[in-house]
Formats: C-alpha cells, structure tokens, sequence
C-alpha cells in the first residue's frame, strides 16, 4: 500500500529549490540520443531506461516517475554521465527524485532496507559497515582460508589489530549531535514507524543461512548468537 | 583535465590523513594496515583519528537521510583531518566520491558553508575547505616511479585483470587522472611491479553493488549482474582481479562465495585492493596484508606467486 501522507520531508521543493532547478535545466538540455541506456546496468537486466524517465520528466510526466518502482533501480554508477554529450548527471536526478518520491510516500520500503542495519549501525557505532560478518556462509569461507573461527574480530587479532575499529567517544557525541539536530535521527523514526518489519540481514537470503544450517559448521550459525553480539 | 594536470595539482607530502573507509577496516582490514605500512617504506607516514567515522554521504544517496543532515556529517569528518593539518588520502570510491563532491558543493556556496559551521560550531569543529583531499590511486601513480625502484618482490609471471569501478572515473570524468572509457593508469602501475595484465571486456561495467542494489533488488539487478561480470572475468584467466574500492572487493569476492554456494558455477578469482597489491610487491609481511579476511582464498594464488619468486631468486643468484 502506498501513502498518500505529504507530512514527510515538507517543503522538499522549497528547501532543495537551488538544486531541483539546476536539475531541471539539465534534464532540458537531453537530446535523447539514449547513449545512456546503452550502457546502463539497470536497463540491461530490467524495464528501466533513464533516456525514457528523462522524456517523461519533460513532458509533466513526474507523478508517474515518482510513483514507479523503476525509480528505485537505478545502481548510480554514473556510466550515464560518462558517455552523456550534453554532461547531464543523470544519478543525481534520481537522488532527488527519490526525495520528492518520500515526500508522496512512496518508497519508504526501499528506504527501510537501508536503515537496518546500515544507517542504524552509523547511529549506533559511527560506521555503517558492522565487523560481525551476518553471512554465515562468507563466515564458513574465512574460517577455512584463515585457520580460525571465521570471526572478523579475530582475524584482526592476529593481524596485531584491535577487534573492531575504535571510534572515540566525542566523535559518537558529535555524529548524534548533528543526528539529532538536523532531523536525521526524526527520518530514521519515521521509517521504523511507516515500516514496521523484521530486521534483514545484509549479505545472505534466508535460504541461504538456511541451508548453512544443515551444513558441518553448526557451530558457526546459532543466528541468536549472533543476535546477542550484535546488541552488546 | 588532461592527465598531465591532474598529476601536476596532486601534492604527495610526507604525512597524510588515511581515511578509514567501513567495508575497508571492519570487513577488509588489510587496506588500512598494507597502506599504512607501504607508504611508510616510501617515507610517507599515513596518520589516522579516532574522530573520523563513517564519510556520511552514503546515507545522503541512499536516501535515509537529507543532505542538509549529512553534509554537517561529512564537514565534520573533513574538518578532523584539517585540525591537524593534513591532506586527506582515501582508500574508498565512495569515500572519496562523498568527501570531494560534498567539499566542492560547499566552497562554491558560502551561505550553505556558513550554516554547516554554525551546526559545527556547536561542538567546537569548524570546517574551512583548505585541505586537499585524493583517492589512493591518484597518490600511488604520482609515486609511480618511486614504487618501480622499490619492489622486492616481483609480479612478474602474475596476471592481474583490473576493476576500476565506477565512482572514480565516471562521476569526474572532467577531473579524474585517466579517461572514463579506457583507463589505462592501473595497468601501467601493476606492470612497473613487473605484473602481467589479463585483459576483458566488461572491465569498465559496475562491480553490481549499485549502491543499494545489493540491498534492495539483490535477486533480479544485483546477483546477475555481478555473475555477467565474473564469467567474463574468469575467461580471461586472471591470478587475481584488482580493485580500488572496499565495496567493489566486497561484492566480487562474497558473491563469489554466494554464486559458488549456491551451485551457480565455480568462482574462484582472488580480489585484491591496490594498496594490498602494492604491498605485496614492496614486500609487506604478508599477515599485514589480510587475506585471511578474504571469503575466496588467495592459498593458489600465494603459491603460485612464491614460486615465481624463488624461480626469480635462482636467476639472480
Ligand atoms: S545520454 Fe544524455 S543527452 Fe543522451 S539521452 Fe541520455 S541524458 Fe539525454
Ligand atoms: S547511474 Fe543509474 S541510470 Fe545511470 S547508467 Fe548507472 S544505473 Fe543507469
């Protein structure tokens, strides 16, 4: 079910007004010779075509952009704006419309993906990349290669490291400083609240942590465990 | 900018500020300890804050974030290594991408730099703009010749394929140090090491993180797209395949992992940062390098390489 509440991100328009026109004037220049498309990932493997969200942006088009699932694909590579002859940096667009598409309630799923762990993680610990490897079967690999329990931690012990990267106390007091007075810490509420869903895990399906179960490694896999670590 | 420019406005000093990225210290620790270790065999030492956290400006594209929220984030980081004077060395396409567009989008805006200070100034930092700030591969080919001198262990017999990824290259392809479409400045770098190179032709598409398409449509956009780029990386026949980005490591070697779980062929190309590389060839302890941490094992890759030495040594001897 999409939302309809506009409450989100208000006045997205006005506070982004320098760079929603700079953005409108470079979607104006498109000769939609579709050198873009081309060569984009995207386009390749799905019905996405950036030359195509550009005709429609032009033509009024932008309810239908910001509400499309296409909207959500792009993998910002930038090979667009590589081999654009009129230098339209086309992932940037996408930013912002994915932006206003909040402000229409669209794509807080999306969103929510990215919030846990990752942006809960940069709350949390100030980096957004955890050292508990949650893939099981990457962990099963390192483990095998390394001659130890697979554990980040403890190939960073040996390699004469601390466990997990050290991050100071007033850096974690800034970062939540700014956090919270800006509004992030509000934006990450709001997903939870319009999401509410179990935790994914990065790397691995289910299927796949599934299947590593069964495997001869048990005692690499107790996910509760990994749970625990985690929050501690 | 032609390259000429490029490297003549790029300043390798005797101390730079090592910009820690996340995938490249709590998943791949070996980028920050080859770095560090390498540059102090070229009289570069790499210094390092427990100040800087995350660059930030992931959260700002991944859209969980607004940039009037991440560009203080950032500002932040950036200032750390200004208070110390240093310019800033990054390991990290995306770091790199973040910490330069986000500096260039507030020095040519002074109201948006006035306001970032004045959240900043609430917890005593300030940002000014006066430090440079280089992705790794620009510092490491400015010392190109300087690494050719110093090589004590020889890549020679060992054939890399290289992976630029996208960040660097594409998004400043007005001022980044080599052309978009045909790069060529890692290849030069691993030959000076004495290194072969394995050509293929999807060198230049995207590793298949996408950003947050790993996260968000792995199944349909991400895991096929990487697995294209694997089977026509594994037809060239590489030792291993070099990067010079956390996350483009990432995902070649985990989907490896994944593909191969899940029956999907037999992945088995080792990936391996530049600095890691680097390392290797100016003869860093080989634990400092970190493969341990690495989901496809370097075992066949070590062994063929020591080989290669010893056979160098006979010649020598
Ligand atoms: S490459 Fe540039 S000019 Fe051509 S269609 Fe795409 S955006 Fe428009
Ligand atoms: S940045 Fe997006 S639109 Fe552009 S080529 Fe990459 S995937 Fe396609």
């Amino acid at each position: 079910m999409h939302e309809t509440n506009k409450e989100w991100l208000p006045g997205f328009d006005k506070k982004f007004a320098e760079l929603t026109h700079q953005m409108v004037k470079d979607l104006e220049k498109c000769l939609q010779c579709g050198k873009c498309t081309g060569q984009c990932p995207a386009a390749k493997l799905s019905s996405y075509n950036p030359r195509e969200i550009i005709r429609d942006l032009r033509m009024g088009n932008v309810d239908k952009v910001i509400s499309s699932h296409e909207l959500w694909l792009c993998f910002f590579c930038s090979g667009c704006y590589a081999v654009c002859p009129r230098d339209i940096n086309f992932p940037f667009a996408v930013s912002m419309l994915r932006y206003a598409a909040l402000a229409q309630g669209y794509g807080w799923e999306e969103v929510k993906e990215i919030k846990d762990p990752y942006a809960q993680d940069y709350y949390d610990t100030g980096l957004s990349v955890n050292v508990n490897e949650r893939n099981l079967g990457v962990r099963k690999e390192i483990a095998k290669n390394s001659g130890t329990d697979g554990r980040i931690e403890t190939v960073r012990r040996k390699m004469g490291l601390p466990p997990k990267r050290k991050i100071s106390q007033r850096a974690m007091s800034e970062i939540r400083f700014i956090a919270d007075a800006t509004g992030m810490t509000d934006l990450f509420k709001e997903i939870d609240k319009k999401v509410a869903k179990e935790k994914s895990w990065n790397y691995g399906s289910p299927a796949d942590l599934v299947e590593v179960r069964k495997g001869p490694n048990q005692k690499f896999i107790d996910v509760e465990d990994e749970e625990k670590e985690r929050i501690s | 900018m032609a390259r000429q420019q490029v490297l003549e406005k790029t300043k390798v000093s005797d101390r730079m500020f090592l910009f820690q990225p996340c995938v490249g210290s709590n998943k791949y620790p070996g980028l920050i300890t080859s770095a560090t270790e390498f540059f102090k065999k070229l009289g570069i030492e790499l210094v390092t804050s427990d100040d800087q956290t995350c660059c930030g400006g992931f959260l700002t594209f991944t859209n969980v974030a607004q940039p009037t929220s991440t560009m203080p984030a950032v500002a932040r980081n950036i200032a750390v290594a200004e208070e110390m004077g240093l310019d800033i060395l990054t390991l990290c396409n995306g770091c790199h991408t973040f910490l330069t567009e986000f500096s260039h989008f507030m020095n040519d805006r002074p109201p948006v730099k006035n306001v970032v200070n004045v959240i900043l100034s609430m917890i005593g930092r300030e940002y000014k703009g006066s430090q440079d700030i280089y992705h790794s591969l620009e510092i490491i080919y400015k010392l190109k010749e300087k690494i050719r001198k110093n090589v004590t262990r020889s890549l020679s017999g060992m054939r890399f394929a290289t992976h630029y990824g996208c960040h660097y290259l594409n998004g400043f392809k007005k001022t980044a140090l080599d052309d978009p479409h045909m790069p060529t400045i890692m290849e030069e770098l691993i030959e000076a090491m004495g290194g072969e190179i394995a050509e293929y032709g999807e060198n230049r598409t995207c590793c298949g993180t996408g950003l947050t398409q790993i996260i968000i449509n792995k199944e349909t956009l991400s895991l096929p797209h990487t697995k294209m780029k694997l089977d026509n990386l594994n037809a060239a026949e590489p030792d291993a395949v070099v990067v010079v980005c956390p996350y483009c490591l990432a995902q070649i070697d985990r989907m490896q992992q994944k593909l191969n779980y899940r029956g999907s062929g037999e992945y088995k190309v080792p990936v391996i940062h530049l600095v890691q590389l680097v390392g290797l060839a100016l003869g860093v302890d080989v634990v400092k390098l970190g493969f341990d941490a690495h989901a496809i094992s370097f075992k066949n890759f070590l062994k063929k390489f020591e080989s290669v030495q010893a056979k160098a040594e006979v010649v020598d001897g």
